[in-house]
């Protein structure tokens, strides 16, 4: 009764300290006043109106869009192979190869942005966007690999041996009995490399450029100059982008079944 | 299994050299710049990196708080742990998920609700003010003790997520008898439940200490450059003094201590089947989400 | 709702008191005396308004099927759970409000709870270590337990590698190393197969001859209870249905639900001098003293071959040393039993019966 009691006490103290911040940016940008405070003065969408109307935001949240999409649609076309050879071949090198696939994950961002900025980049004259879009889909492959790999291993190898003894081909067996049942596997990947590469900073930190620039690089070059709620405004979208994102993955995927 | 090694090559072989080409390569070669001079290889740099008593405080700082960080995160995270598997099953999925949730949301608004909440107009000053006991607001921003917030917040849920995970696969009855033996609750934590998921503990601790030492946005945000932390340094190097030779060594100390905690990881999720799962998830979820 | 029992059949020792458990010399204090005590998890009552006494050295029983309260009085006692009102005492001192680790009191659990990070010695240490004992004492303590539990020599091993029959001999030693004044037992028999259930239960009684352990276990297995304890408490839905000897439960059961709990198929409520049964009420022969509420026989109680009843043999089935008759009646279907060596009626025949009431026990309560 009184352990209940204290239980429930620790987690409301813990999750408030989690999402409060959270809760303070949204009520923070929907604040009618002048000046960024919590609690707001007053409710009002004139900074989100105002966020939505910068123009240098569309831009990047197109750009941001695109990487997140494009990179991990790329990731996915590399990683789903490397996934399957790993998990149904017994490959030479194999733990080199989930090693190398896993790097990112292990290397900061930071030091990857800028790697590419001074060995790729400059020396052979590659356009940055270009380093940008290679870098988030180096980024989000290990998430290909992994997630999809979880679901490769639970899916039993004989499926795919009885379609071929039934006349399918190996590509046929794949795309016929693999591929249906490693589905929420790949689109939970997809939704894990998509808000990993949305929220991604370290690694476009270098990698930016005049009209190049991520959502969230630009958000930080805004903060620094901006003192007015639209600043928490534009945290609170981001960040129910998110939440939004998650959840209708959870509810349609099971999303987090597969992290 | 099939057995035809070359197919799988095949089909393994794009994804690698893609990786290799795009990410190995660059940052081999940013590593070796650290030790080519002039004259051919030296380890100058670093000696020159570790002279400056302004790199070393941050050297020191960087380890310090992430200590810190993760001792924080090991206390908080078993009383919510705890919380979380007392109040029975079915309230643990949508309790873990709250838990999982902040790891989603982009580090930048995430660390800029501190700005509104430790600002000098923010909600803990006017607190402080409204009961009394300060005259005028206090600096909470762009010193350690903001980052330390912000970085725990930021790291919390992996250690959480990594001990529920262990306190899930305790005996059922171990607590019940050893306090029916004598032991006080103290006792229980120290004699029964700490060793027994001691795996899990290792496991969120590597995870949350190598998080905060290659963290950037919660110290660029929160630090500025009052509280340099290593990433942050390295970035003010690069761009305000072109200093490269000290953005490869950094690079190479943050590297090292990446990989090392990784292969510790590995090692213990190959020991225990059951640590796997939480290495896992806990894996996926901490690189890139919370950078 | 503690009954002691009255008026047993005459083969059947008295057994007044029996909630009490004090007998000739009651004056002594019981080991364990629950008085009111009531418990419930969250707005659900689990037992309610619970008496009972305990006598020192005593081995008693709560039986029961599950959900009856059985684990939770044990949990209670041991201090794991707290009451929602009434009062635990242990040895004359009230322990209701004591926390379980100062209780003196062991217990062992289904699971066995061996730490796996712990070898056997330290297992068996675990609690002399908390008491701070010295060093050589303790050695000598745990090597000593170890050897009455007949597990010498298995110091070094771990848990993991000890079959269930040995994980339970170690729990059972590291709570008896702590000298407790009270042993509680939850299901100690159930995991285990045929032979080590014997074995164990030989244990368990020598441990207790030798020591004067005053025990108390649940189960949900009548056989075991009969077996092993001296005292019986049959629990249903939280509350006590009848306390009494293993003999006295088995021959004289007070309640439907403990005839129907040890094995009494054909049960019959009682108005007046006749059965009510399916075909409406049917008279005995006698009338039975007393005003029971009902009747019940066993099997082996029923007598085939004459009486003043008929039947149709609708199953037979060979137990070895007995043969199973199931008759469709006018009484209802009856179960009877009679010697495999006897002449066996072959289904479908029709057959006399009788239910004899020196066969029968008489319950109080349907």
């Amino acid at each position: 009764m009184s352990a209940r009691l204290l239980a429930y006490a620790v987690l409301a103290i813990v999750l408030a300290f989690l999402i409060g911040p959270f809760l303070v940016i949204v009520a923070a940008g929907l604040s009618a006043g002048e000046s960024l405070a919590f609690p707001p003065q007053g409710l009002s969408l004139r900074w989100v109106a105002k966020v939505l109307s910068i123009e240098s935001f569309r831009s990047s949240f197109a750009l941001s869009m695109g990487l997140a999409v494009f990179g991990t649609l790329a990731a996915l076309a590399l990683g789903i192979p490397v996934a399957y050879a790993l998990s149904r071949y017994r490959l030479p090198f194999a733990e080199s190869i989930r090693t190398i696939v896993s790097a990112p994950i292990i290397v900061p961002g930071i030091i990857v942005g800028l790697a590419l900025l001074r060995h790729f980049v400059v020396p052979l004259d590659i356009d940055v966007t270009l380093a940008l879009y290679a870098a988030h889909t180096a980024l989000v492959l290990p998430y290909a690999v992994r997630v999809v790999g979880a679901s490769l291993e639970n899916l039993r190898g004989d499926f795919e041996e009885a379609a071929v003894l039934l006349g399918a081909s190996r590509l046929g067996a794949f795309v016929r009995v693999v591929l249906p049942n490693i589905r929420s596997g790949v689109l939970a990947a997809f939704v894990l490399g998509f808000v990993t590469s949305f929220n991604q900073v370290p690694v476009s930190l270098f990698l930016s450029g005049p009209g190049v620039r991520t959502l969230p690089i630009d958000m930080i070059s805004y903060l620094e100059n901006t003192y007015d709620p639209s600043v928490a405004a534009l945290a609170a979208l981001l960040a129910l982008l998110s939440v939004a994102i998650v959840y209708l993955a959870e509810r349609f995927l099971g999303f987090y079944r597969h992290v | 299994m099939f057995s035809s090694r070359s197919e799988g090559l095949a089909l393994a072989l794009p994804g690698a050299l893609f990786a290799a080409l795009v990410f190995l390569l660059p940052v081999g070669l940013l590593l070796a710049e650290g030790f080519r001079s002039e004259s051919g290889w030296t380890i100058g740099a670093y000696v020159d990196f570790f002279e400056s008593a302004r790199n070393r405080t941050i050297f020191w700082r960087t380890l310090r708080l992430g200590a810190l960080v993760t001792l924080a995160a090991a206390i908080i995270g078993y009383a919510a742990a705890f919380a979380i598997v007392s109040l029975g099953e079915s309230a643990r999925g949508r309790l873990v998920g709250l838990v999982i949730l902040p790891l989603m949301i982009s580090p930048v608004a995430r660390t800029y609700a501190w700005i509104v909440i430790l600002g000098r107009t923010g909600i803990v000053n006017r607190a402080l003010e409204a009961i009394g006991l300060t005259d005028e607001p206090v600096r909470f921003l762009f010193t350690e003790t903001a980052v330390f917030i912000g970085l725990l917040q930021l790291f919390l849920p992996l250690m959480i997520l990594s001990l529920v995970s262990a306190l899930e696969n305790l005996p059922r009855d171990a607590i019940p008898a050893a306090r029916v033996l004598g032991a006080s609750w103290w006792q229980v934590f120290a004699r029964v439940v700490l060793p027994l998921t001691r795996e899990g503990l290792v496991i969120g601790g590597t995870l949350v200490f190598t998080g905060a030492l290659t963290a950037f946005i919660t110290p660029a945000i929160l630090g500025g450059s009052k509280v340099l932390m290593l990433e942050t340094l390295l970035y003010q190097r690069v761009t305000v003094a072109n200093d490269f030779a000290s953005a490869s060594v950094i690079a190479m100390i943050l590297i090292v201590m990446s990989f090392s905690a990784n292969l510790l990881l590995r090692r213990l999720a190959a020991a225990r089947r059951g640590a796997r799962t939480g290495t896992i998830k806990a894996r996926t979820l901490a690189a890139g989400t919370t950078r | 709702m503690s009954d002691a029992s009255r008026g047993p059949t005459p083969d059947v020792p008295s057994s007044a008191g029996d909630a009490r458990g004090g007998g000739p010399d009651g004056a002594s204090a019981p080991m364990l005396a629950l008085d009111g005590l009531t418990l419930a998890y969250g707005g659900s009552v689990a037992v309610e308004k619970l008496d009972l006494e305990v006598r020192r050295g005593e081995l008693v029983a709560l039986l029961g099927p599950s959900g009856c309260g059985k684990s939770t009085t044990l949990r209670a006692v041991a201090g794991l759970m707290k009451p929602a009102s009434g009062t635990i005492a242990l040895d004359g001192r009230d322990i209701t409000r004591v926390p379980a680790n100062r209780r003196d009191i062991g217990m062992i659990f289904q699971s066995y709870a061996l730490f796996p990070h712990l070898g056997v010695f330290d297992n068996v240490a675990f609690g002399l270590r908390l008491r701070k004992t010295a060093r050589e004492t303790m050695t000598r303590t745990v090597r000593e337990g170890l050897a009455t539990v007949g597990l010498a020599g298995f110091e070094d091993r771990r848990p993991a590698e000890l079959s269930g029959g040995q994980q339970q001999r170690v729990a059972l030693a590291r709570s008896l190393v702590m000298n407790p004044k009270l042993l509680l037992l939850d299901e100690p028999l159930s995991n285990l197969d045929a032979r080590l259930r014997l074995e164990m239960r030989t244990e368990l009684q020598r441990v207790q001859r030798e020591t004067g352990l005053t025990m108390v276990f649940v189960t949900h297995d009548q056989s075991e209870a009969l077996s092993l304890a001296d005292r019986i408490v049959v629990m249903n839905d939280g509350a006590i249905e009848q306390i009494g000897s293993p003999e006295h439960i088995y021959r004289a059961p007070l309640t439907r639900f403990v005839a129907e709990f040890t094995g009494f198929e054909n049960i019959f409520a009682l108005r007046g001098d006749a059965l009510e049964t399916p075909s409406g009420p049917t008279a005995l022969g006698e009338t039975p003293d007393g005003e029971p509420a009902g009747l019940a026989w066993r099997p082996d109680g029923v007598s085939l071959g004459t009486g003043p009843f008929e039947g149709r043999i609708v199953g037979v089935t060979f137990a070895g040393a007995t043969r199973e008759y199931l008759l469709d009646s006018a009484l209802g279907p009856i179960q009877a039993e009679a010697d495999a060596t006897d002449t066996p009626y072959a289904a479908s025949e029709t057959v006399r019966f009788d239910l004899p009431l020196r066969n029968a026990a008489r319950l109080e309560r349907m």
